[in-house]
Parts: structure tokens; C-alpha cells; sequence
């Protein structure tokens, strides 16, 4: 005799139930549209050209000593995809509930795939849409480390970890608490301009830096610049930052148990 | 179905379930604590309390209830969709749960892509899936939609997918809310067919009715929910007729209470069974024997009830019926809410085999159908016609042609 609730979750089928969600997630962002997924590499390219404009043309910020082997473009183009993975993971894995009400209600199945699901999805159109991009700009003559690829990968990892852990959570919230829709876009452009991405690191006032640097995104955001324009390897400081991920992650997917046996109460 | 007949498929105990209510800000807050604290206080509202059920293979159950009594909750519990706030369930097998068709269907995909989705969430495996796609398309039958997205589907198309999607899975439980009339007509009899067949050949189905005469051909029992608690379980004649019996007391207002039958308060069939000319009780008649149907009918009010009395073929197929009031005769009042009745076939025409009669009771109008009773019967003989009945007939050598 088994709980009903718990039918899925032998590990073949719930692979193949995140394969089928994540491939449903990914079809999902444009479906119906002619280009179908040039999109999802079109609109990070469209937001590269406006930042490199207005910071480079308009405000003439510069690359600081440390990068100055790659250009203004290259500089936050190595920065800003990771951080749209991450912000994408949010706003889309924070309604992961909300938005399949219809097949909470109707189905029984493990909640959490569905917050796996879009946040995989974001981050495999995107890693593709990265990888793209880095190659072209070492096609151009950037001073890009396409060998140090792999450690890149590697830390996208936890960060993937970070991402998850956060919108468990906040799709477990969303799910009795509407508001959570509302505050999570102005908290995620607040988290772009705090976030080292269109400046480096080093030009922050001494005291806000380190508060800045403790973050995930910025630690990573950071990281990636080290690794794809200095073409260094990993550092002690990606284990420490590995377990805040992951201590992340297994906090948000707690507080999502706790409230997943309850979604169909709420939804 | 591997397991043996009589196995325990589903087992609940003291299942309740209770839904918070959040009507301010202030109450999803302290629901939200509540919750995380795992505390069970705040506003709430009971939809099911200690309901305990066994489920064997080879049943078939009915619930019955008025609207908002908890069926489709308890069905959604069984499911896995519900988790219940106290007591626990355990289910041995595969559930396939008809809750509504195609809900995890993507408007933008084609049929055959949403194939894969649905089935993942019905439980079954990739591998699985592959082997079953023709299988799933095969039934739909929707011929070359199938490749096209399911928003121009009609509706009647996407539940065809839907169901076949579920009767892929080969479920050891099958729990169904009322959708047994979706689709076309030849859609509903392919549906029906296939449920006869999931029945016969050991299966178990959950459903959950308005429909008595769902839940009499399809369940051998029944379980009444009345405000979330079991108020009846057991055989379904008699679950259902204490359940339109309560309907009964419900709508009769005018009348005052008269003199209430310790056994029930509807029309019921008290007694039927077969015999011959003679008087004497019998179950096996030749054929062109003398049938008669003797009963005895209950009526409450002590008012003559309308009586039909058929015979049926043992796979429910009617052969004949005949009713009462239509033929002018009314049931003699034998004692103070009994009346009697028998109906007599002279040279039975039934071709040999097994056939049932069947009893009815209606209210006085003849509108209500209220009880049906069942004696099963044997026709024996020798003869190689084919059919129901032997008619009277004639051969002749005809006229050769049309002119």
C-alpha cells in the first residue's frame, strides 16, 4: 500500500514527467510565433546593443585595467546572460504554481517539477544563447577564454542551484500570496543596476562592497569575468559560495514541501 | 491485473479534510504560519471527516451525495490530487483518474505532442509511452488532426484524446466524476464498451454519480456522503434507495407524517419471484410453459403504486416490459401498505437461456422509478432459432420476383 500522493515519484517517471514539462516550458515561451526560439537570443542581444551604446557612446564608462583585453560589449555581455537566466528563473519559476492551477487541481504529481521545469527551461534557451554569443565575440577578436568554457558551466551550477531555491520559494508564497507578483519585477530591477554587471565590482564605495559581493549574483557575475576574460580557473571561494547555493536550494524546496500538500486549497 | 480477485486495492481510514478559510489578507498570513508551523487552527471549513472505506479488486463503487457533500473531494483524495488532513489512505496499483479529460493538454502543441505530456502525468514511463502512442491515436481516432494543435480541436475531440490517453494506462482503479457522456454518441457507446470490458475483466472503477441507474449497472456498491461523513455504505440497491428515499422526505412538505414503515419510507419491491402455473416457486421453465411473476410492493403512504414488471436477457437487454396503470390494473392491497401483483406469460415465448425478471416500483403518478428487484430464471428447450423470442411465423414460397 502506497500514499496517492507519492504514485510518481519512482525516479523513471519523474524524469521523464521534468522532460516532458521542461520541453512544454520551452515550446511555451514562443509558441505561435513565426521565429519560434531566435527570440529568446534576439531579445538579450537587442538589450546588449542598448547597454553598450548608452553606457559606452553616452556615458563613455570604460573597461577597468583588469578586462581590458575585450571591449565595453564584451565586458557586460559575459555578465549579463547569466544574470538573465537568473532573473528569468524568478519571474517565471515564481508563478510556476499559480499558472498550472488548472492541472493542480486535476492531477496528481510532484509540485516541485513544475518550478524545475520553468527554471531548467530558462536556463538551457539561454545557455544556448550564451554560448552563441561568446563564440561570435571570439570570432571578432575579443579577448574571450573559450577554453575556460567548461569552468564557466560549472559554476552556472550552484547558481542554477540559487535560482531554484529562490523560486521554490517565492512560487510557494505566490501560491497563497498574490502580492509576491507585484514586488518580484521591481525587486529583480533593483537587483540589476545593484548587481556589478554594467560596472565592475571595483568602482563600488568600500563600504557597500562587500555587502554587494556577498551575493550570489554579483559573486558569480564576478566570476564570470575572471574566468571568461582572465581565463582563470576555479577559486576557493566557489566552494563557499557552492554551499550558501545550496543551502539555498534546500531551503526554498523545504518551505515548497511544507506548502506544496496545500496548493490545491489555495490555487 | 496480475494480483489475485479480493486483494485490497484501496484502503482509507479516518480520512478528513479541511479547507482553510481565507477571506482577508490578514487570514492568509496566519494561514501561512499555520501551515509552516503545521498547526491545524485558523478558520476552516470540513469537507470530509472519518470516512473509512475498503475498496477490493473486482468492486466497483458508487458515491452518491448532494452537491458540495465531499465526493469529488474524496475521489480527488483516492487520486493523490487532495492530501487529507487527517487519517491516511493506502492504494496498491495503478490509479487512472478520469477527473476532467485533457486538462493537461497545451493548446499551441498537436495531439500527438500533448500525447507525451498526458501520459507522463497519468504515470506511465517514457518507454511505456513510445509502445502506446499508435495504440492512443488508434482510439482517439480523430484521424489527421492528431498532427495539428489542439486549439483547433473541438471540444469533443479533446476528450477523446484524453480518454484515450487514459485507457493506455490499463489502470488497476479507475476513478471517475460523472464524464461518462462526453463525445458523440458512437464516441459515448466506444467509452462504455471499453469500461464494460475494464469491468469484466477484473477492473475496479471509482465513480461518483447523480445517476442511480449509472451506479446500479456499473457498481456493486455504493457509499453515501452527506455533509462530508459516511452516512451509508453497502449494497448499491439499497444505498441508492435510501438516498432517494431521504430525497423523498426532503420534497414532501405538504404531507404530514403518517405512520412511518420501520423498513424504509419509499415504494419498494418487499418481494418477487417466479412460478408456474401451479403456484409452485420455480426457476427453471421450459419453453412455452406458464410464467408468472408474483410480488409484493411496499407503500408508505398506503397507496396503490405503479408496478412494472419486465423480463430482461442476462446481459440486461430488454425483452419485454409491461406497467400497471397503462394495462388498468392496480395493485391489490393485501395488508396495510402491501400490495400484491402477478403477471402471467402463457406458452413462454423466450428462446432457451438465462433471463431475469426484473420488478419496479413507481410512485403513484408512475414518474418516479423508486426500487428494482431482479429474480434470475432459466428457459430450457430445444430449438436452433435465433433471438430473443420465438414469433409467430409462416414460410411460404413467395412470389419469385418484385413484378
Amino acid at each position: 500500500m502506497i500514499d496517492p500522493a507519492n504514485a510518481l515519484e519512482s525516479p523513471a517517471r519523474y524524469r521523464w514527467l521534468l522532460a516532458a514539462f521542461t520541453r512544454r516550458e520551452v515550446m511555451n515561451r514562443y509558441a505561435g510565433s513565426v521565429s519560434g526560439l531566435a527570440w529568446t537570443l534576439l531579445h538579450p542581444l537587442a538589450q546588449l546593443a542598448i547597454f553598450a551604446f548608452v553606457f559606452s557612446q553616452v556615458f563613455r564608462a570604460g573597461v577597468p585595467a583588469e578586462f581590458a583585453s575585450v571591449n565595453y560589449t564584451s565586458f557586460v555581455a559575459v555578465a549579463l546572460w547569466p544574470w538573465i537566466m537568473f532573473s528569468e528563473a524568478l519571474s517565471r519559476g515564481s508563478s510556476a504554481v499559480t499558472a498550472n492551477a488548472g492541472l493542480i487541481r486535476k492531477v496528481a504529481f510532484p509540485h516541485r517539477l513544475l518550478v524545475y521545469s520553468t527554471v531548467l527551461a530558462g536556463y538551457c534557451v539561454h545557455l544556448v544563447g550564451f554560448l552563441v554569443v561568446l563564440v561570435v565575440l571570439r570570432a571578432m577578436g575579443e579577448g574571450i577564454h573559450l577554453s575556460t568554457i567548461p569552468v564557466a558551466l560549472v559554476l552556472l551550477l550552484p547558481y542554477l542551484a540559487f535560482a531554484t531555491g529562490l523560486a521554490a520559494f517565492l512560487a510557494a508564497l505566490q501560491a497563497l500570496m498574490r502580492d509576491v507578483e507585484h514586488g518580484i519585477g521591481i525587486a529583480l530591477t533593483i537587483g540589476f543596476y545593484a548587481t556589478p554587471i554594467l560596472y565592475p565590482a571595483s568602482i563600488l564605495p568600500e563600504g557597500v562592497r562587500a555587502w554587494v559581493q556577498a551575493s550570489p549574483p554579483a559573486y558569480f557575475s564576478q566570476r564570470m569575468r575572471e574566468v571568461l576574460i582572465q581565463g582563470s580557473g576555479f577559486a576557493v571561494g566557489d566552494l563557499v559560495a557552492a554551499a550558501i547555493c545550496l543551502a539555498v536550494f534546500f531551503l526554498g524546496l523545504w518551505f515548497f514541501n511544507r506548502l506544496a500538500p496545500h496548493f490545491e486549497d489555495f490555487v | 491485473m496480475s494480483a489475485a480477485r479480493g486483494d485490497v486495492l484501496v484502503r482509507l481510514q479516518g480520512i478528513g479534510k479541511d479547507y482553510p478559510k481565507v477571506a482577508s489578507g490578514g487570514d492568509r498570513l496566519r494561514t501561512l504560519a499555520a501551515l509552516l508551523a503545521r498547526r491545524n487552527d485558523g478558520p476552516r471549513f470540513q469537507a470530509l471527516d472519518g470516512i473509512d472505506l475498503e475498496v477490493r479488486r473486482g468492486e466497483s463503487l458508487g458515491l452518491v451525495g448532494e452537491n458540495g457533500a465531499g465526493k469529488s473531494t474524496l475521489l480527488k483524495v483516492i487520486a493523490g490530487i487532495v492530501r487529507p488532513s487527517r487519517g491516511t489512505v493506502g492504494i496498491d496499483g495503478r490509479i487512472g483518474a478520469l477527473i476532467e479529460l485533457g486538462s493537461g493538454f497545451h493548446p499551441e502543441y498537436t495531439g500527438r505532442e500533448n500525447i507525451d505530456l498526458a501520459s507522463a502525468l497519468a504515470g506511465l514511463s517514457r518507454r511505456e509511452t513510445r509502445g502506446k502512442v499508435d495504440e492512443i491515436i488508434a482510439f482517439a481516432d480523430i484521424g489527421s488532426h492528431i498532427d495539428e494543435p489542439i486549439k483547433h480541436y473541438s471540444s469533443g475531440m479533446v476528450v477523446r484524446l484524453g480518454f484515450a490517453v487514459a485507457t493506455a494506462l490499463r489502470p488497476d482503479i479507475l476513478i471517475t466524476d460523472e464524464i461518462l457522456a462526453v463525445g458523440d454518441e458512437s464516441f459515448q457507446k466506444k467509452c462504455i464498451a471499453w469500461l464494460e470490458r475494464y469491468l469484466s475483466d477484473g477492473g475496479t472503477l471509482l465513480l461518483c454519480s447523480h445517476s442511480m441507474f449509472h451506479i446500479q449497472t456499473l457498481c456493486s456498491k455504493a457509499l453515501w456522503i452527506h455533509h462530508g461523513q459516511a452516512r451509508m455504505q453497502g449494497d448499491r440497491f439499497d444505498v441508492t434507495r435510501e438516498y432517494l428515499a431521504y430525497h423523498e422526505e426532503k420534497t414532501r412538505t405538504e404531507r404530514v407524517a403518517r405512520v412511518v414503515a420501520p423498513d424504509g419510507r419509499v415504494p419498494r419491491i418487499a418481494e418477487l419471484w417466479t412460478e408456474r402455473a401451479d403456484g409452485t416457486r420455480a426457476d427453471v421453465f421450459a419453453k412455452g410453459e406458464t410464467l408468472v411473476v408474483q410480488g409484493l410492493a411496499f407503500e408508505p403512504d398506503d397507496q396503490a403504486p405503479v408496478v412494472l414488471v419486465g423480463l430482461v436477457r442476462i446481459d440486461g437487454t430488454p425483452v419485454f416490459g409491461a406497467l400497471t396503470n397503462e394495462d388498468g390494473f392496480v395493485p391489490a392491497r393485501i395488508e396495510p401498505t402491501r400490495f400484491g401483483f402477478a403477471l402471467r406469460f402463457e406458452g413462454l415465448p423466450l428462446l432457451p437461456g438465462r433471463y431475469r425478471a426484473r420488478g419496479h416500483v413507481l410512485d403513484a403518478q408512475g414518474l418516479r422509478l423508486f426500487d428494482t428487484v431482479e429474480r434470475e430464471f432459466t428457459v430450457t428447450g430445444q430449438t436452433r432459432d435465433f433471438g430473443l423470442v420465438e414469433l409467430p411465423h409462416a414460410w411460404s414460397a413467395g412470389r419469385g420476383s418484385d413484378a
